[in-house]
């Protein structure tokens, strides 16, 4: 049945005031392509071959249950059959970045169709597909527009080639992340990772990782398995998030990188405070096995470690969100995430209500700003 | 006059009957505000409720019409039946996909949220809506 005279809304902001007064880093807009065919010119032959004969190799790269096909139905064009809206910087332009005033937008990519490059049991096609998707963004969204900015996505199965791809693209000014999506197939605090943030540590810049990817098909593992819903996927989210933090800390990993900054998306928050405050509780008993600690834990936490707002948590009693925020040291921890354009995603208007402004200062811009060394921006 | 078009009540027509068959819905934007309202025809009763989602504001009223999800025991037990219901009824916000009840504007997962209704008629052929005057 059409829905008759729903097309014309004039934006997503038309229920708020825009903010005003405030800038607006939004630190997870999804983007793609409209089919994987988009990344052939920025392929070798041989990974011609691949994407013509075998496809990407991935269904889901974590996302196979999602409602709503993962996307808000009010933006969807009920005219494409093969997805839901032409994924394009207009449409971001028009839907996203005007409306809701957003200053800068931090390209994240898109799970499902280009996260499973970062978890392919095939180092070297992964390697190729997130190249490709890079110089995609770079000719398709980052050139036409400055408040668009990307990080780039790298494969973490093949350190060298992740390295490699860091060192070909960090010199650019809208390179300003580098994306390991947050699955992997072992903790990022793993000395096999290091190559990686040694590369980022040196180009100053941060590593962005959103939910998603690692094994490329089906939900999120948990420390028990694959999780059946998408309820419970989204459970699996801060325990993937509590075991990364957990590891590079422990690992050593800020001590051997002391400017490394690690962004988590799309994990909600309150686990933060649980990593920050169990970690330093143990730490002070069995600081004997990690001496290379110098600092409690949640210190690092605080300098290293930021945490993206989107799926933002909604207390029954609403009182209890600040406190949430105060125990997540979140003027120093937290940065904006709409999310956009999927179905659960936060706008920037009704996220938080209700915080002070020096919060609402740090969360919508400064935190993300100085985590992504654009103080002019 | 509609229930509840009472004292200091107006009356808007917003468009013609034969514009929501069963089954339909046309948004009338704006409506006392940006955001409008959607006027619902299920099962040949219609319904207004205002475009407006009150767990976070989103466009409510482009969300998408089923009905609600009935389970007889986890699909695990012999003979678990998984079914849907009220088909037609249950309108699911884009934003989010809390779900709605179209005919009173109750919300099927919060019993504390309710989206604004309207009173709707049918006079002739104008369908007519009625709100309070502030």
């Amino acid at each position: 049945m059409p829905i008759t005279g729903a097309a014309p809304i004039a934006a997503p902001g038309w229920t708020a005031h825009k903010e005003t007064g405030v800038r607006i880093v939004d630190c997870d807009v999804h983007h793609s392509f409209e089919s994987p065919e988009q990344l052939l010119p920025y392929l070798s032959k041989f990974y011609q071959e691949h994407l013509y004969d075998q496809g990407v190799h991935f269904a889901g790269g974590g996302y196979p249950n999602t409602p709503l096909r993962k996307t808000r139905n009010d933006i969807k064009d009920p005219g494409l059959k093969r997805r839901d809206f032409n994924f394009t910087l207009e449409f971001t332009q028009r839907e996203l970045l005007d409306p809701w005033n957003i200053d800068v937008a931090l390209l994240t990519g898109s799970p499902s169709d280009i996260y499973g490059a970062a978890g392919l049991p095939d180092p070297d096609y992964g390697a190729a597909l997130c190249r490709a998707f890079n110089d995609y963004t770079i000719e398709h969204w980052l050139e036409r527009d400055e408040r668009v900015v990307h990080a780039i996505l790298v494969a973490p199965t093949d350190p060298a080639q992740a390295v490699a791809e860091i060192n070909r693209l960090a010199g650019r000014k809208d390179t300003v992340a580098v994306h390991v999506p947050l699955s992997t197939a072992m903790p990022l605090g793993n000395r096999f990772y290091h190559p990686i943030w040694e590369a980022c540590a040196e180009h100053g810049l941060p590593v962005v990782s959103h939910i998603g990817g690692g094994g490329a098909t089906g939900n999120t593992m948990t420390p028990v398995g694959y999780p059946t819903y998408y309820m419970e996927t989204r459970m699996a989210r801060p325990a993937a998030a509590s075991a990364q933090a957990a590891s590079l800390i422990c690992e050593g990993v800020f001590e051997k990188f002391p400017t490394l900054q690690f962004a988590m998306i799309e994990v909600q928050q309150l686990w933060a405070v649980s990593v920050m405050w169990h970690l330093d509780f143990d730490w002070k008993a069995i600081r004997d096995q990690t001496p290379w600690l110098k600092r409690l834990p949640s210190e690092y936490f605080r300098d290293h470690i930021r945490v993206g707002t989107q799926p933002m948590h909604e207390p029954a009693r609403p009182e209890q969100l600040p406190w949430m925020l105060d125990m997540l040291h979140a003027d120093e921890t937290l940065i904006f995430c709409s999310d956009f354009p999927h179905f659960d995603q936060n706008d920037p208007v009704t996220v938080l209500p209700g915080i002070s402004d020096h919060m609402r200062r740090r969360i919508f811009a400064d935190n993300a700003l100085e985590m992504l060394r654009m103080p002019d921006a | 006059m509609a229930a509840g078009a009472g004292r200091g009540a107006r009356r808007v027509v917003v468009g013609k009957a034969w514009e929501i068959p069963e089954g339909g819905r046309k948004l009338i934007v704006p409506f006392r505000g940006r955001a409008g309202i959607g006027v619902f025809n299920v099962g040949g009763t219609l319904y207004a409720l205002r475009n407006i989602c009150p767990h976070n504001l989103g466009p409510l009223c482009t969300g998408h019409v089923s009905g609600r999800f009935v389970a007889s025991a986890p699909p695990s037990r012999a003979g678990a039946t998984l079914t849907m219901d009220r088909d037609g009824e249950i309108l699911r916000c884009p934003w989010h996909n809390w779900a709605f009840d179209i005919t009173d504007g109750s919300c099927l997962g919060d019993p504390r949220l309710r989206v604004k209704t309207y009173p709707v008629s049918i006079e002739g052929d104008d369908v007519v809506v009625a709100y309070a005057e502030d």
